[in-house]
């Protein structure tokens, strides 16, 4: 036997490619398939709003706390009367169990009436005062938990939140740090703006729980009269809610004609407001 | 924006500093490989009963090679997707011929001219270190016969 010592070829245990071609067609690989995540989340943002779990909404509205004020420990009347009868529209709506609806008063003049994230709603003093009747209040409040329903606040918060949370999972830093941004340029929760279909879907909702709940529809464009006769002609006189809630010919339309195709039905009284009522609403604490 | 600077500074440093010092390496193994050819190194357990008996003694060479930050990047976004990590390929095979070189240099002091029982370890330096720039220990190791 021979013992030799041959020249090992070169190739065999390495790569004779160029270290960069493997860097560029790496990160090109990478950064295209991130950039395709990225184009495809942004252009189905408003789709995949409503796969983000409302635990997950919750928590987003509670880093905003100086505006959503903590479970009240003593809840002045008015409030429990008013979630007391959330309750009951969110049991027509038939809304999932995590979906807490929560209503807050706001001892203020203006008229107006939203919801925002996390199931908060918040009703006004200026408002509740010009309501004549139960199922007045009703109708406004199963419009705003409607607009909780179809998650119409997580869905106008854009593509940005879809971004940050679909970041968070890869990296919870990144992704808090990322919805944070987007919480504080939206310029905190009372702002968010619904557009006009969403509103019309929340009317239509609304309509049909206050059917379920009352068997009739009577009253619900109480709202619409009184405010229009509050603001009369004058556009300067526009209550907040119309500018939160922008209102469009087609949706008086939709309500009225929601109305006559109901209006057949017989017992049509309206609920009365509960006794002291309009006291609750003046010794409420102020916050 | 300062930490991107950073990153890729950092990145062509490493890729430099890297590219050069392995193309360098590569350069003098070949060469000294050509040097130490006249010194066979084989695998057989048992001394090749064809030369004539002499002393024998245990020859080792073992080298530590730095993964530079450029091959840990490119490895990190292989990790990703899976394949050959050729960066670190390249690394292990110098390592590894670092090693032999260094045994038979060894074995050429003593007067060897054949080291059989030849073994080679690997061993990883940092292992497990988050965000540690790992390096690479071969040792290689056999039995060299000396001539009388």
């Amino acid at each position: 036997m021979k013992y030799s010592n041959p020249e090992i070829p070169e190739g065999i245990n390495t790569s004779t490619q160029h270290p960069l071609k493997e860097f560029f067609l790496l990160t090109g690989g990478i950064l295209g398939t991130v950039l395709a995540v990225v184009v495809v989340l942004t252009l189905l943002a408003d789709q995949l709003a409503v796969y983000i779990p409302f635990e997950l909404e919750m928590e987003l509205a509670t880093r905003v706390t100086d505006e959503v004020p903590a479970a009240e420990s003593e809840s002045p009347q008015i409030e429990i009367y008013l979630n007391g009868l959330a309750d009951k529209i969110a049991a027509e709506q038939a809304l999932p169990p995590e979906m807490q609806i929560t209503v807050h008063y706001v001892d203020d003049d203006l008229v107006n009436a939203f919801a925002t994230l996390g199931g908060h709603l918040f009703m006004f003093r200026g408002l509740l005062e010009t309501l004549p009747h139960e199922n007045a209040v009703a109708m406004v409040l199963a419009h705003e938990i409607a607009h909780i329903k179809h998650r119409h606040p997580i869905r106008s918060m854009g593509r940005g939140i879809i971004f940050g949370l679909a970041i968070g999972m890869v990296s919870s830093t990144l992704g808090n740090a990322m919805t944070d941004q987007v919480l504080a340029n939206t310029g905190g929760l009372t702002v968010l703006k619904f557009n006009r279909d969403q509103e019309s879907e929340a009317d239509q909702t609304a309509l049909n729980s206050l059917y379920q709940l009352y068997g009739h529809v009577e009253g619900a464009d109480a709202l619409f009269e009184v405010l229009e006769r509050v603001s009369g002609d004058d556009q300067l006189q526009m209550p907040e809610f119309f500018s939160t809630h922008p209102l469009s010919e087609n949706r008086i339309n939709n309500i009225h004609s929601f109305q006559t195709e109901y209006s057949a039905v017989e017992n049509r009284t309206t609920m009365p407001l509960p006794e002291g009522y309009a006291t609750w609403l003046v010794s409420a604490p102020k916050k | 924006m300062v930490d991107l600077i950073v990153f890729l500074v950092l990145l062509a440093l490493g890729y430099g500093f890297g590219r050069y010092a392995e193309l360098k390496h590569y350069k003098s193994i070949i060469q000294r490989e050509e040097e130490f050819r006249d010194i066979p190194v084989v695998t057989t357990k048992f001394p090749p009963l064809t030369k004539p008996l002499s002393d024998v003694a245990l020859v080792s060479g073992s080298v530590v090679i730095s993964v530079d930050y450029f091959k840990r990047f490119i490895a990190g976004l292989r990790n990703l997707i899976g394949g050959r990590v050729t960066a670190y390929e390249s690394l292990v095979d110098r390592a590894r011929r670092e090693a032999i070189l260094r045994m038979k240099e060894e074995a050429r002091a003593f007067g060897g001219h054949i080291i059989f029982n030849v073994k080679l370890e690997t061993s990883s330096i940092h292992k497990g270190r988050k965000n540690g720039i790992g390096a690479v220990e071969v040792m290689a190791y056999g039995t060299v016969l000396i001539k009388q």
